[in-house]
């Protein structure tokens, strides 16, 4: 049992190095098993909620069976194995990347390059977003003749739209690595973006065809800040600051999600300014019909290869430019490559059965629940017996919907919970874990209802988003500091890897149904929603704790 | 009022190491046992975790470390049911070790010392 120690030929000890340990297959199977059931409950806690939901409602309120169960059922599997996967992977294989790249970056390299990395960084995590694949789906839901330019943003302008949400989340990134440098306020920053932003939208809303695009550009901003872009770009922004000697204040760690929530939504109302002004929507009108007679789709656009491709594609860049920086720029040796080669490859393939799961199960479900529920109050071709209820007792109906659908998926969000935890440490307690995640998902639950009402009513995305960024921007001049990161901030978190996709795909069910023009706009309501809730919160505790102190201070004058 | 102190002696130190997220039912298995309380650290460790290679993933750096005062004539029945309560026979969940205590003392409840000067033992 005891270790025999050797010696070199002067007869010096040479270190012990234990061999590898040689186990058992049950000895495998009892360390596996809670190791894998932990992390599978911890996604199927966060997926089974909102599809038990989404199923009963369609069973008993709609009355229709579920199509293809069987094949929605399985995707919903890959989902929730494909999160695990790659979550792990994640922590295993991408995370000590960023740390030991936020520790040692600063120290051994100008603020020049390290703003340059930052800002690539911002641009690859984008692409690695589980999120980001949702979009692609969502685009072959929208009709060419009646949103040309949206139809080929998400069909023909894919890569440039994803690297222009990147883009923005660079500069969100950049801004946000000075902020913690500096200690700058989150105010003057928000409304420097909010200006051009709410100016660009009253232009475009102006414009019949670039109208359509706004609802897309806003829910950019809400799919970018899921669960690698946060963490990533956050672990670098910390290290810099810490390298700086600016010790990490209590709100340091809030501001880029708000960032990287708004800049993207500019970078994807530029990206369609410019296609607008290279091509009509008659030209792509013409090219669509012209395309869609000719070849086949290749093999590499079909399922499951096009996911296979997707994941590949998320993760290899990301890979090699923290390799890049890690090798060449810093010449650090990374510890263990080995755990740190599977964790990545845990990455990919968590990837890929993850987009394969949104393909079959997720998106499939979410159109398919989004097509039925106006059935409730309207006529539908694909509900015989429809309109099932009264006209307004029906449109109740599908806005509860929408509305306890927003307020459960957050109210699960793990992440919202971890915010609540900070926000209640960050204000001494005045502002209570329970009270933010009721703000945020009163909030969502609203603007996820409104986002619905918007499709039925067809009402211009515009009209909603301009004054409640009004509201919201108005909110927060007269907020103090510290709510208006926490207000910010919560819209980004509300919005993980299976919301994204279930309420996308929904909100395109429910505008195909309706023969609304697009379905977009669900999420961006949904990000402004908790921003105004919050900020209202804070305003009202503020208010009491006012009040409470006026009235007692006479008593103690007494 | 004077106050008294009353040593205990015949007991023992357990002290078991699990991964991270373990102990609580550790602690109320040597509870049920006879222990009167347990206190628990954070920690981390290595050790089998380093030689399992992809499989040592599945093990938590971080570590618990329950340690429990135990009566002498309960002392092995306790260390055994933690033992296995923590699963310690499986290749990186932790490990248990029992250390002989000189003395120790802590509140007592009245009842409990009354009965004891019954039965004639001395004061200390």
């Amino acid at each position: 049992m005891i270790p025999a120690i050797a010696y070199d030929e002067v007869g010096n000890e040479l270190p012990h190095r234990p061999a590898a340990l040689e186990i058992e297959a049950t000895d495998v199977y009892r360390l596996l098993r809670p190791y894998l059931s932990v992390r599978f409950f911890e996604q199927f806690r966060a997926v089974m909620p909102l599809v038990v939901y989404l199923a009963l409602f369609q069973l008993f309120i709609l009355r229709e069976t579920i199509a293809e169960a069987g094949t929605i059922t399985f995707g919903l599997v890959g989902v929730i194995v494909g999160l695990m996967l790659f979550m792990e992977g994640l922590k295993v294989g991408l995370m000590p990347f960023g740390e030991a790249i936020g520790i040692t970056l600063p120290a051994k390299a100008a603020l020049a390059v390290v703003i340059v990395v930052v800002f690539l960084l911002g641009v690859g995590v984008t692409f690695a977003e589980p999120a980001i694949g949702a979009l692609q789906t969502a685009g072959s839901l929208v009709s060419v003749e009646r949103a040309p330019y949206l139809y080929t943003l998400l069909n023909h302008f894919t890569m440039p739209l994803v690297l222009a949400v990147g883009v923005g989340v660079g500069f969100a990134a950049v801004l946000g690595t000075f902020r913690f440098l500096y200690g700058m306020s989150l105010k003057p920053f928000i409304f420097f973006t909010l200006v051009p932003l709410l100016v660009l939208t009253a232009w475009m809303a102006l414009h019949p065809e670039l109208a359509k695009v706004l609802g897309l550009a806003f829910d950019c901003g809400a799919v970018t800040t899921g669960p690698v872009t946060v963490p990533l770009v956050l672990s670098l922004g910390i290290g810099i600051a810490h390298a700086a000697g600016k010790g990490s204040d209590s709100l340091s760690g809030f501001g880029i999600v708000t960032l990287a929530s708004l800049f993207p939504i500019l970078a994807v109302m530029g990206l369609a300014l410019y296609v607008a002004n290279t091509v009509t929507p008659a030209e792509i009108i013409m090219a669509h019909s012209t395309a869609g007679a000719g070849a086949p789709t290749p093999f590499y656009d079909q399922t499951p290869w096009a996911e296979i491709i997707g994941g590949l594609r998320a993760i290899v860049p990301l890979v090699l430019f923290l390799l890049f920086v890690m090798v060449v720029l810093l010449r650090v040796r990374m510890r263990h490559p080995g755990i740190i080669a599977f964790g990545i490859l845990l990455c990919v393939a968590g990837m890929i059965v993850f987009n394969l799961g949104l393909s079959y199960g997720l998106s499939k479900l979410g159109s398919q629940s989004g097509g039925l529920v106006p059935s409730a109050f309207t006529r539908i071709d694909a509900v015989p017996s429809s309109p099932l209820y009264m006209f307004v007792l029906g449109l109740g109906i599908a806005v509860g919907f929408a509305w306890v659908l927003g307020f459960g998926a957050t109210l699960a969000e793990p992440a919202l919970n971890a915010l609540g935890i900070t926000v209640e440490n960050l204000t001494n307690g005045s502002f209570r874990k329970s009270t933010l995640l009721y703000a945020v998902s009163i909030g969502v639950g609203f603007g996820i209802a409104a986002g619905v009402a918007k499709i039925i009513f067809d009402i211009p995305i515009a009209w909603l988003l301009i004054p409640g960024y009004l509201v919201a921007g108005a909110l927060t001049v007269v907020s103090s500091e510290e709510y208006v990161n926490i207000a910010w901030d919560s819209a980004g978190v509300t919005t993980g890897p299976v919301t994204v996709p279930l309420v996308l795909a929904m909100g395109l069910g429910f505008g195909n149904a309706l023969g609304a023009v697009e379905g977009f706009g669900i999420l961006s309501m949904a990000s402004i929603g908790p921003i105004i809730a919050v900020l209202g919160t804070g305003l009202y505790i503020r208010w009491k704790i006012a009040r409470r102190y006026a009235r007692d201070q006479p008593r103690a004058g007494i | 009022m004077s106050r008294d102190l009353t040593i205990l002696t015949d007991v023992s130190l357990i002290t078991c190491i699990v991964q991270r997220g373990k102990a609580d039912k550790v602690v109320q298995t040597a509870q049920e046992a006879g222990a009167s309380g347990a206190t628990i650290y954070y920690g981390y460790g290595s050790g089998v975790r380093e030689r399992l290679g992809v499989l040592g993933l599945a093990i938590d750096v971080e570590k618990e470390i329950i340690t429990a005062m135990v009566a002498d004539d309960q002392a092995d029945r306790i260390f055994e049911r933690m033992y296995f309560a923590a699963e310690l026979d499986v290749p990186g969940n932790g490990v248990i070790y029992m250390t002989r205590l000189e003395k120790a003392a802590t509140f007592i409840p009245k009842d409990i010392l009354d009965r004891v000067h019954a039965k004639g033992s001395h004061r200390p």
